[in-house]
């Protein structure tokens, strides 16, 4: 097998509401290999939200580190951090969560222009694109390019964030939910989409899901409860 | 940037950011055109405050000098020594005094009613003032004076024979009357009903210096025609006659009260060469002393009220410009709102690798697009406004069937109205700095909050 891009390593996080100290994480580990799909299952306030958002850099964990192809992330500074969620992670919500007053093109676009920002851009502002409206095409979404998310069905909506979370071909795509806002049929072709993405591009996946047909599609599929991963279909816990 | 083109977005996507840009338009708009009216309204009182006067004042005291040698009674060595030095342009001398003007014939009934009612005493007294008319016309605004008045406001102008010459005798003048020609100031003929050819008493008192009686004195004069200032004290309370006539009446020592001197650079030249002539012409035997200030900028000899127009322009400078602060207000207002509603495509923001420092330059750029928006538009508008604010106090005022602006509470044919591209540069410059303060605050709150929890909890 080969080298983890991501390791989380006893992974920590309680949150202070009032007077009292709420737990949400207790030590959670867990390693992701490249190319590898990872399925994350568990009730609603599990933890796994959070878990899935300190992995993605969006939020510090109490304790624990996160390496990133073996770099600890949360010892880097803002700014590394935001390179890193820009050009090696791409996220997909549960509720797309994309910019209204942009187009779908310009929606798939914004990860190109953040990057120019960050003065690392692999493309060009007109290379990102062309690169964008092929996937939208690729996607089905041809006639939607320049449509606004509220002329957009969800499952259009879903696309164009993929689309979005690819665009600068990421080494890990975080999916949360990406079906749970959808019907069966739309939400089936959506990950459809998203798993042959994956397997085509070759890069690693952490999925949350609560439907196990999905999880079925999956390598590997841990299950957290209280804050901590209690089954795991793979074996590797890093130490 | 994508700072840029989300600010640019987000700017225009919601009808609510125009209220900011009309904010920051109406405020610099108004700005911009209230105070070139204001300045054009206090350029015309400056000009009115000059009035007559010439660039510098040399008043030589009546007082011989501290070693007791006498000031000369003539001035046309001083006036030859003044008009050497290569920065003068032109120079003249004035004879002034006061009279009392009492209308001969049928206007004499007019008169002593006047002067026994107390409650019209003020008409009693005139200025009399003694001049060259060629070296005047050189060196102060009196040759302008004498031209018909603008449109409405030509009522009780009485145009002289020849304006080159007003005190010479009209043509068809017989030549019987042994008086001598005066122009009087257009608001005194108009109280007095005075016409071309109208006599007029003058008595003053004069004292004697030497044996300190006081003579009294009366001489008729002939209106041949009138003047007009537009500064309401000269026109109402001032007669110019010839600077030898008024001496012969006076009988006084000197010839002069005062030189009026035309710099060909004011702005360069008037303060020094004000204080170079107090020096050299005190020690020249002049001037009695240099300490005395006899010699003085118009601006000086109007101190008091020039310093009373400059604070009103400051104060209305400063009461406007609140009107920016309540445009930054409404920029503010309307940001922290946006920046409520945004909470969740900041932390969308943040998830496809924005910082925290774009966050704010992306608020602080609808700002900017605010300042900049309203603050050019609002500069254009302002300038044209107050270019062709004439016409427009003209339409509106035809068009509602109001007299918005009286010209004839003002004595101005029009609006006035000066353009300061240095005063509009700091008030478009005033509005970026007000409303990228007030855009700061949200703009910084925004960089502030945690993305997450609207991405969590959605």
């Amino acid at each position: 097998m080969s080298d983890p891009v991501l390791i989380a390593k006893d992974i920590r996080k309680s949150f202070q509401i009032g007077d009292r100290q709420i737990g949400v994480l207790h030590g959670a580990h867990l390693s992701l290999h490249t190319g590898e799909r990872l399925c994350m299952m568990g009730a609603s306030g599990a933890g796994k939200s959070t878990f899935l958002h300190i992995m993605g850099l969006l939020e510090r964990p109490t304790e624990g580190e996160v390496f990133l192809n073996g770099v600890s992330a949360w010892d880097l500074n803002n700014i590394a951090r935001a390179r890193i969620r820009n050009r090696t992670l791409g996220f997909v919500f549960q509720f797309y969560h994309l910019l209204p007053e942009l187009t779908a093109l310009e929606n798939v676009t914004l990860p190109a222009r953040i990057s120019e920002a960050h003065g690392e851009a692999p493309y060009t502002l007109k290379e990102a694109v062309q690169r964008a409206r092929d996937s939208l095409v690729k996607f089905g979404l041809e006639n939607r390019l320049d449509h606004h998310p509220w002329q957009l069905s969800g499952g259009e909506q879903q696309r164009v964030a993929i689309a979005r979370a690819l665009l600068l071909n990421p080494a890990i795509l975080i999916a949360d939910e990406p079906t749970g806002n959808l019907d069966t049929a739309t939400g089936g072709r959506v990950l459809d989409l998203l798993l042959e993405e994956q397997e085509n591009r070759g890069l690693s996946m952490i999925l949350v899901t609560h439907d196990p047909k999905i999880a079925a599609s999956c390598d590997r599929v841990i299950a957290i409860q209280d804050g901590q991963i209690q089954s795991d279909s793979g074996v590797e816990i890093p130490h | 940037m994508y700072q840029g083109f989300l600010s640019w977005r987000f700017l225009t996507a919601r009808r609510i950011n125009w209220v900011g840009i009309i904010g920051v338009f109406v405020g610099v708009a108004a700005l911009i055109l209230i105070l070139s009216i204001m300045s054009g309204f206090l350029e015309q009182q400056r000009r009115m405050v000059r009035g007559t006067l010439s660039h510098l004042v040399i008043e030589p005291s009546p007082l011989p000098q501290v070693d007791g040698t006498p000031l000369p009674e003539t001035a046309d060595q001083l006036l030859a020594t003044v008009r050497s030095d290569p920065r003068v342009s032109s120079a003249c001398a004035q004879l002034s005094w006061f009279a009392m003007l009492i209308q001969g014939g049928r206007g004499s009934a007019y008169s002593e009613s006047r002067l026994s009612n107390t409650h019209s005493s003020k008409l009693v007294g005139v200025q009399i003032v003694g001049v060259d008319i060629g070296d005047e016309f050189k060196t102060t605004e009196l040759r302008s004076a004498l031209d018909p008045p603008p449109e409405g406001m030509s009522f009780g102008h009485v145009p002289v024979a020849d304006a080159e010459a007003p005190f010479s005798p009209p043509p068809g003048d017989t030549g019987e009357s042994p008086w001598a020609w005066c122009v009087v100031g257009q608001q005194l003929a108009i109280v007095h009903g005075l016409h071309r050819g109208s006599e007029i008493n003058l008595g003053t008192m004069v004292p004697n210096p030497d044996t300190g009686k006081i003579r009294q004195s009366n001489r008729k004069f002939l209106v041949a025609g009138t003047f007009r200032t537009g500064e309401n004290e000269s026109d109402l309370g001032r007669i110019y006659l010839d600077r030898s006539e008024l001496h012969d009446f006076l009988a006084t020592r000197r010839d002069h009260s005062q030189i009026l001197v035309k710099l060909h650079d004011y702005d360069a030249d008037g303060e020094s060469l004000s204080n170079e002539f107090s020096e050299t012409l005190s020690r020249a035997g002049f001037l009695r002393s240099a300490d005395l200030n006899e010699v003085k900028t118009w601006e000086q000899y109007r101190g008091n009220i020039l310093g009373a127009i400059e604070n009103e322009k400051v104060l209305m400078a400063i009461m406007l410009s609140l009107v920016l602060v309540v445009a930054g207000f409404s920029v503010f207002a309307i940001l922290t709102m946006m920046v409520a509603e945004k909470r969740r495509d900041i932390g969308i923001l943040t998830a496809l690798g924005g910082t925290r420092s774009g966050t704010l330059w992306i608020f602080l750029l609808i700002g900017f697009w605010d300042a900049l928006l309203g603050a050019t538009t609002g500069a254009a508008a302002g300038v044209l406004g107050a270019m062709y604010i004439d016409p427009i106090e003209r339409s509106i005022s035809s068009f509602f069937g109001v007299q918005i602006f009286d010209r004839d509470v003002y004595l101005f044919d029009h609006i006035p109205s000066v353009i300061d591209p240095y005063g509009v540069g700091i008030i478009v410059l005033g509005a970026f700095a007000c409303t990228l303060l007030f855009a700061a605050v949200p703009a910084w709150r925004a960089s502030r909050l945690n993305p997450l929890d609207a991405l969590r909890y959605e």
